[in-house]
């Protein structure tokens, strides 16, 4: 039997702290009102001075008590392993070791049993990180963002992993993005007042729906994620799409909205039944919600219905990304948008 | 296009001292989602009515201590980020600063967080008054 339960990433309101409009407690309070009941959160996007206040008594007491007046659970604490924090020289092994300890001991101080790694992260520091993990009951979660997909051959390189170690303490964070059945609408909004063209608009729309009823090609395990992504990219024909929008007589706003297409993806939904096992937190990525509650993009029902089938037990965590195309030319309202976002959810699940 | 208030508007002024205008200042906002260490803002371009200035010019402060660009690049204490939805100040060295009335700015900000294949360059611009 499924437990899916929902979540805000804060992330969803930087463009509100940005402009100072909410601050850490505001986004709690926000987060309470939508429903959700737990929150996932970006340590170095607010919580200033970033670790220094997570190691005082009074800042931990702080955020506790605002947890227990928002009723709010801590879903996923959200990791950036800054292993080039020098120009000259990525961090060693042990380095890296150590820097992501820090990050799973700062999680669970604020009572995160969940920690998301970025796909950057090599293999050996995670593997590095486990039995520290365990100790500290906190899963290491790596995010699954477009380009990259669960089945697939990148994915095998840590599923390898999971198997050799048997660990119980490493898996995956799906982020939803990689269930787009079309291009985002605020990126052609974006790109229409750039001033794009209907025509070159229409013909990466076309080429995203032939990818989608073909079938992403998956990308592969490369340690040079640089190179892994252009070959991905070619792989999915986008050599010929750019061409075919130049030969149209593409311009800046219609090369962006090219480009910026490769950054989502489709998935079949039974990529999360097959890979459930090692599943314990989503980033419910969405990027526009209408009124009456339906993604513009995200296969929102569809994916929630797989994750029922599977029996997850989880948070399913609004992550908003719509604002950072709207930004450019129109205002940005996060609240209204995770609120529609989380009714969304919502109804899936219950329906 | 509208967009993020990047710069402080209260924040472009000529600087005194000891009676004399010895360059500029404005303040301006990381274009990224989280605070980061100066460590990994790798390059800052200030370009004021079309000349870009000396980046041995520039001076960039937070948390009321100021850093060269090539100090920048071994500041990873926590007291020193620039912080997401903070302004940073960037100070200009040159004798007699800007003349009163208007001005354009482009400023451009290169940040290179560690998971990401390629740096992140942003340029924003404005028109200001002295």
């Amino acid at each position: 039997m499924y437990d899916i339960k929902r979540s805000v990433s804060l992330y969803s309101y930087q463009d509100e702290y940005y402009d100072g409009k909410l601050d850490l407690e505001g986004c709690l309070r926000e987060t309470a009102k939508t429903g959700a009941t737990g929150v996932e959160l970006l340590a170095e996007q607010m919580i200033k001075r970033f670790p220094l206040p997570i190691e005082t008594q009074e800042f931990r007491d702080q955020w506790f008590a605002w947890l227990k007046e928002y009723n709010l659970t801590p879903s996923c604490y959200d990791a950036f392993l800054e292993n080039r924090i020098y120009g000259n020289r990525t961090l060693s092994l042990g380095e890296q070791v150590n820097m992501m300890k820090r990050d799973i001991r700062l999680a669970s101080m604020l009572g995160f049993h969940n920690l998301r790694t970025l796909v950057s992260t090599p293999m050996d520091v995670i593997e590095g990180s486990l039995d520290y993990a365990a100790e500290m009951d906190v899963k290491i979660g790596l995010e699954v963002h477009a380009p990259f997909s669960l089945n697939s051959g990148w994915a095998d390189g840590y599923m390898e992993m999971i198997h050799r170690t048997g660990t119980k303490h490493f898996g995956f964070i799906p982020d939803m993005g990689i269930f787009c059945k079309n291009i985002p609408s605020v990126l052609r909004e974006k790109a229409q007042q750039m001033g794009a063209k209907e025509e070159c608009l229409r013909i990466v729309d076309d080429a995203y729906a032939r990818r989608l009823a073909k079938g992403f090609v998956k990308i592969k395990y490369d340690l040079d994620l640089g190179k892994a992504n252009m070959e991905y990219r070619m792989a999915n024909g986008m050599k010929e799409m750019i061409e075919a929008v130049e030969k149209a007589g593409g311009g800046p706003a219609d090369m962006m909205y090219a480009q910026t297409s490769f950054t989502y993806s489709w998935s079949e939904p039974q990529d999360i039944i097959d890979n459930i096992d090692y599943i314990f937190h989503t980033h419910a990525k969405f990027y526009h919600v209408s009124e009456d509650y339906v993604e513009t993009a995200v296969a929102i029902p569809e994916v929630v219905e797989a994750f029922k089938k599977a029996g997850y037990q989880g948070y399913l965590s609004s992550e908003y990304e719509g604002g950072e195309h709207l930004r450019y030319w129109t205002e940005v309202d996060s609240i209204e948008q995770v609120r529609r976002h989380q009714e969304a959810m919502r109804i899936a699940i219950e329906g | 296009m509208a967009g993020r208030q990047v710069f402080n508007p209260e924040g472009f002024k000529n600087i005194e001292k000891d009676g004399r205008t010895v360059g500029y200042e404005f303040q301006f906002k990381a274009q990224y989602y989280r605070g980061v260490t100066l460590s990994i803002v790798r390059d800052i371009k200030v370009t004021v009515d079309g000349n870009q200035e000396p980046g041995e010019s520039l001076r960039f402060t937070v948390n009321g201590e100021t850093f060269t660009l090539d100090e920048m690049s071994t500041v990873v204490d926590s007291d020193y980020r620039w912080e997401f939805g903070e302004f940073a100040t960037v100070s200009v060295l040159r004798d007699g600063g800007l003349a009163p009335g208007s001005h354009h700015i482009a400023a451009y900000q290169k940040i290179v967080p560690s998971y990401m294949p390629f740096p992140m360059e942003m340029t924003n611009e404005t028109d200001f008054e002295i």
